[in-house]
């Protein structure tokens, strides 16, 4: 039974994780372009986050060591800074849209300006990170995270061509009259929106909070490999509602309510309603982590004591880096910057941002000196090499391909 | 901790995370205190910790401002950065362990302060969630 619970975890980060703002609205944007012709870069972004989570939780389990500890031991004082203030940016900037995103979801509803709901929000991801236990926070936001399904009824009520999807997905096309740099730039931000690095961060960090030991690895690989493909395949069916409804009548997605119309129009109202419960929920969960993550990042890094395990007061120094998080997040979104813009920087520069953390935990989870019998096998080390050497790729061609296709247009 | 083990301090010691006795974290081997003996040896004598003892480490302009704005911020007492005299570790893993608690060591004031004046007044900073 309490093998079971602990598999929630995995769901969260699925749900939570996987699907989060910058999942909803990159995949509904391809969607509305390219159809399903990028979904290959969402397959090897899920591909890539499994082996990433998968070392980072077995490095967890066996060292009680979490990500950013690692990295500051691997690259050493100077370039672990440098990585800490890239990989804080990041995650800053993926807090801000997930904040945005609860907000837009709000107005969704309930037609109230989203500025007047940001500081709210913030107030309601502060309040939960100060006093709910974290097992609490997880299943909550990850239960009600799984509401997204209505995307997959949507996609079946629209009874789309399933050999005509299938087709789309196996062989890639780039459809006409589009540019090859912003088919790859958009291959790129799908790829970033699957592989974001706060996921490893809270999921290691959450592994080390509920004291994982070599006994839990097993537990941890369930949470992958059950979790993250169903996170994908939420993500798929996103892009496919979107480029079924939205893609025939050229509508190109810029906001948050055009995400959800494809949902409206294939399963009514109910359904609507049900995919903005999900929304809130996937980004109100994502929030947390991220605000968390902002707050492990820095403690990780200076050896301070963190998390929700201990009193506050005991973990001084991390709770006033969530706390100025959170604030410096508000004043962000006051500046009336369009939340969905920043979602589709966030997912790019997450991109980059990746190798900073996925090289030294590579590193550490072939160290048998240092993980002993669970250093990575033959296979896993080809499969984390091979994918090493794509986040590379990915991150050196992202920011010149932003820069040549204008973000995109 | 004699036990005959060679250890190489930058890859084993520096910069690892160190736990005290009830398993709560203390700080990172921000630096390390190394002691001639008389017969020209050294020896590890102990752990320096904060920002006077990373700052030099990280070098540079950034290094140098770290190191100057925490001496300056400093109490007279504390001319020196915090140090944990290296006969209290007790186990050199993935972790650094030490025999005592970390409110015995006394070594981060940034914590104190923070505690004192922000996160202590905050209704609920006493009970874990």
């Amino acid at each position: 039974m309490k093998r079971l619970l602990a598999v929630a975890l995995g769901v969260l980060t699925a749900i939570g994780g996987f699907v989060d703002i910058g999942d909803l609205v990159t995949n509904a944007l391809v969607g509305s372009r390219y159809g399903l012709s990028l979904a290959w870069a969402t397959l090897i972004g899920l591909v890539g986050i499994c082996v990433f989570a998968e070392m980072s939780g077995r490095v967890a389990a066996v060292t009680g060591r979490a990500t950013f500890d690692l990295v500051r031991e691997r690259l050493g004082p100077r370039a672990g800074l440098a990585n800490l203030v890239a990989s804080f940016l990041v995650t800053g900037l993926t807090f801000v849209a997930e904040i945005g995103g609860v907000a837009l979801s709000l107005e969704l509803v309930t037609s109230v300006y989203y500025l007047l709901w940001v500081p709210l929000v913030a107030l309601a991801v502060w309040l939960v990170i100060w006093r709910v236990r974290f097992s609490v926070l997880e299943n909550v936001f990850g239960l009600l995270g799984l509401a997204l399904i209505v995307f997959g009824v949507a996609l079946w009520q629209l009874h789309p061509s399933w050999t005509g999807l299938l087709h789309q997905v196996a062989v890639p096309h780039k459809p006409d009259g589009e540019g090859t740099p912003t088919y790859l730039y958009y291959a790129i931000a799908l790829f970033g929106a699957a592989m974001t690095p706060y996921e490893v961060f809270f999921f290691s960090s959450g592994g080390v909070e509920e004291r994982w030991t070599r006994k839990d690895i097993i537990t941890s690989r369930i949470n992958v490999f059950i979790g993250f493909p169903l996170g994908a395949a939420l993500s798929l069916a996103i892009a496919a509602v979107s480029a079924l409804v939205l893609l025939p009548v050229g509508v190109n997605v810029d906001t948050l309510g055009q995400v959800g119309l494809p949902v409206a129009v294939a399963a009514g109202k109910i359904a609507l309603a049900v995919a903005i419960l999900g929304f809130v929920a996937a980004t109100f969960g994502a929030a947390l982590e991220t605000g968390l993550s902002a707050g492990y990042t820095v403690a990780q890094y200076f050896g301070w004591q963190w998390g929700k395990y201990v009193r506050p007061r005991e973990a001084a120094r991390y709770h006033a880096v969530v706390l100025l998080s959170v604030l410096a997040a508000v004043a962000v979104l006051l500046t009336t910057v369009d939340p969905v813009k920043v979602t589709e920087y966030s997912v790019v520069f997450s991109a980059v941002a990746l190798p900073l953390t996925y090289f030294p935990i590579l590193v550490v989870a072939n160290d048998p000196d240092y993980m002993g019998d669970s250093a990575n096998g033959r296979v896993t080390n080809a499969l984390a090499t091979g994918m090493l050497v794509v986040i590379v790729v990915a991150s050196v061609a992202a920011i010149p391909l932003m820069i040549a296709t204008k973000a995109g247009q | 901790m004699a036990d005959g083990r060679q250890l190489d301090l930058q890859l084993q010691l520096l910069d690892r995370q160190v736990v005290d006795a009830g398993g709560r974290l203390v700080c990172k081997v921000d630096d390390l205190e190394l002691t001639a003996t008389d017969d020209g040896r050294l020896l590890v004598t102990a752990i320096l910790i904060g920002p006077r003892a990373l700052g030099p480490r990280i070098g540079g302009r950034l290094g140098r401002w770290m190191a100057g704005i925490a001496q300056r911020l400093s109490t007279p007492d504390r001319q020196l950065p915090p140090r944990i005299d290296f006969g209290q570790v007790t186990d050199i893993g993935t972790a650094i362990a030490i025999a005592r608690r970390r409110s015995e060591v006394d070594v981060a004031p940034l914590d104190d302060w923070v505690d004192e004046h922000l996160i202590g007044r905050i209704p609920g900073a006493g009970h874990a969630s």
